[in-house]
């Protein structure tokens, strides 16, 4: 069994280089250093937390997300037909997102994540794995709300992105869409909306990973989806382990376990006892053992220690099954 | 003081840097604890300045001594340790605590620099709080793993906190509660319950502070809330949220805080839209129960950027009395 994560990574850590990116932003803000000094600040912190993920051993790492300003608007500004707008609270967290604004057609102006991408599949001893908020969440999340339209526009766009990432040689695309949550079933034609995003992905593996809640009512309708590996948060979303019990899952699972909200410390032992729960339902050679959501809700220190329980379970589910 | 359309801001002000400096030069050990309570004392007496130059009705102290709202709570209760940095959006971050254990009161933690700053002023000053649900809510929980154990826990903290700013004097309290609307179908009630436990028996006016967040999903349920004055951030979305207030009247017996300047904006509103803004809620809540307030605190703002917003802020409050007559 492998190990990944979700996506963010704290940015900041304890002591002043800690905390350059904070300097660097709030520097750049007041117009004391130019837009390239900032980003030099960016990536120096991205490969800093792509090589942390990789010294403790997990499988496929993030670029950590370090560069987005929230999930929402780091791709509203940049696609067309977008304003952003208002402060909104990120689903039931204590962080806050600028909500987007339709105001005209949605089109891909231009890559949004790639040079993130390449610069952290750069950094990595372990295989990079790029990672998008999904067009379901991008459009419920906005002013407007999930209307089909909104819904395909967002998936058109996301298809030219998920294209130029492929074309950047990412091995392993993730699609977030946390928003599926707030459902009991899948947005109408969703299965067709998730092929539209991933029409160009090559020959990249592909993930969908929901969080901040249980999906068991749609479960058997997001394992039908075209992606390789469905990603589940089993902390907030503990509900969907009832339906998982009861359900032959072919692809491989992300085991979102370990708790990303929480400092309190997993016994990886516990961790490796949930995941062998299902070593006969589910293909665990295939599968990943994760965080629940982002990293970013804990602070650096713990974020380190909850992989290390992540990796220290990974093994424990791999000894008992060899 | 005439009670129509009354000016306060929500709490906080920015940090001179004089203050931040040695903050963090005490945080380093540099700095001595008498030393740096003399610069906070210092700065909380230039806030006490703004406003009286401002001429604002009721005074806050500004928060000199906290880093944050939560995080002030997380040093200072029993049962809770200082937390680490985490993110709470853009570049703003905050030290998250952790509840370690049974939380607890043994002495006042508010109540010398309130009685320091009321010293400074008849104006009234407001007793600064956070809410219960909002500090268990913005902390990492190690030691109840129920958030209703957890929330009548603080609940029962902060009601004896808000028990000594009464006994020291303080005629108005605001509890914060910018969390509230978290979960608003699974436990907006017990976030009331709680406020419920903060204020009984204490003799002051509480007012509560809610911002952004799903403001509609707890409207208007959060009238049951226990408190003379609810708060709420109307200019960050250009006074959007007074539809709610058309659609389902306000109560009779509540003060309605209107926020009038964005206080996420570096724009500094011009007066005839924030005299738009109260004309609009003149409409809907007299002018003795309508307050006029920033959005939230004023912190994220500049020392030149809160004055040229406060007094943006007053002057349309004098002229809105002007033209009304009130």
């Amino acid at each position: 069994m492998q190990t990944t994560v979700v996506g963010s990574y704290p940015r900041v850590s304890n002591g002043p280089e800690g905390q350059r990116l904070r300097k660097a932003i709030a520097m750049w803000e007041r117009q004391e250093i130019s837009r390239e000094d900032l980003r030099r600040v960016q990536v120096d912190v991205l490969r800093e937390v792509v090589a942390e993920q990789a010294a403790v051993g997990v499988d496929l790492v993030t670029d950590g997300n370090i560069t987005w300003y929230d999930p929402l608007s780091h791709f509203a500004a940049k696609m067309d037909g977008l304003e952003v707008g208002a402060l909104e609270r990120y689903f039931d967290t204590n962080t806050y997102y600028r909500r987007p604004q339709r105001v005209g057609p949605v089109h891909w102006r231009g890559p949004m994540t790639v040079e993130d991408y390449s610069a952290a599949a750069a950094a990595s001893a372990a295989p990079a794995k790029p990672v998008l908020t999904g067009p379901y969440t991008l459009a419920a999340l906005s002013a407007e709300g999930a209307s089909e339209e909104l819904v395909m526009e967002f998936a058109e766009a996301l298809m030219h992105e998920v294209k130029a990432l492929a074309a950047a040689g990412a091995p392993h695309i993730q699609i977030n869409e946390p928003a599926l949550v707030l459902r009991t079933d899948l947005p109408r034609g969703y299965n067709h909306i998730a092929g539209l995003v991933l029409r160009g992905k090559g020959n990249a593996k592909t993930t969908l990973f929901t969080y901040f809640g249980g999906v068991g009512p749609m479960l058997d309708d997001l394992l039908m989806l075209p992606f390789d590996v469905l990603g589940l948060d089993l902390v907030q979303g503990a509900s969907t382990l009832k339906a998982l019990a009861v359900t032959d899952v072919e692809k491989g699972l992300a085991f979102g376990l370990v708790d990303a909200r929480n400092t309190k410390l997993e016994d990886p032992k516990a961790v490796a006892k949930a995941v062998l729960a299902f070593k006969d339902r589910v293909p665990l050679d295939r599968s990943y053992l994760a965080p629940s959501n982002g990293l970013e809700f804990l602070p650096r220190a713990r974020a380190r220690e909850k992989l290390e329980v992540l990796v220290t379970a990974a093994k424990l589910v791999g000894e008992a099954t060899t | 003081m005439s009670n129509a359309l009354r000016t306060t801001t929500v709490g906080s002000f920015a940090k001179p840097d004089y203050l931040q400096r040695a903050r963090n030069r005490h945080s380093a050990g540099k700095v001595t604890a008498k030393e740096l309570d003399g610069l906070t004392r210092q700065a909380t007496k230039e806030v006490i300045e703004v406003q009286k130059e401002l001429g604002l009705d009721v005074f806050v102290h500004g928060e000199m001594e906290r880093g944050d709202m939560v995080g002030y709570f997380g040093e200072n209760l029993p049962g809770m340790r200082p937390g680490e940095l985490v993110r709470s959006y853009g570049n703003r971050y905050y030290h998250k605590p952790v509840i370690a254990s049974e939380v607890r009161w043994d002495a006042p933690v508010t109540v010398d620099l309130w009685r320091y700053a009321q010293s400074l002023t008849d104006k009234p000053m407001k007793g600064m709080l956070t809410g219960p649900y909002t500090i268990v809510e913005w902390s990492f929980d190690e030691h109840y793993g129920s958030r209703r154990e957890a929330v009548l826990a603080m609940a029962r903290a902060i009601h004896h906190e808000a028990e000594a700013l009464a006994k020291a004097g303080a005629k108005y309290i605001q509890v914060d509660e910018p969390a509230i609307h978290t979960r608003p179908g699974e436990d907006f009630d017990l976030a009331v319950e709680a406020m419920g436990v903060v204020v009984k028996g204490v003799s002051a006016e509480f007012h509560t502070h809610i911002c952004y967040g799903d403001v509609p999903k707890i409207y208007p349920g959060m009238l049951r809330l226990p408190v003379t004055q609810i708060h709420l951030a109307f200019k960050n979305a250009n006074f959007e949220l007074l539809h709610l207030l058309e659609a389902d009247p306000w109560d009779s017996k509540k003060e309605l805080g209107l926020g009038v300047l964005d206080v996420h904006d570096h724009h500094v509103e011009s007066v005839e839209e924030v005299k738009e803004g109260i004309k609009h809620a003149l409409r809907l809540v007299p002018a003795d129960r309508l307050w006029i307030e920033p959005d939230c605190g004023l912190k994220t703002r500049t020392p030149e950027e809160v004055r040229k917003k406060l007094r943006v802020m007053v002057a349309a409050r004098d002229e809105v009395r002007r033209d009304l007559a009130l």
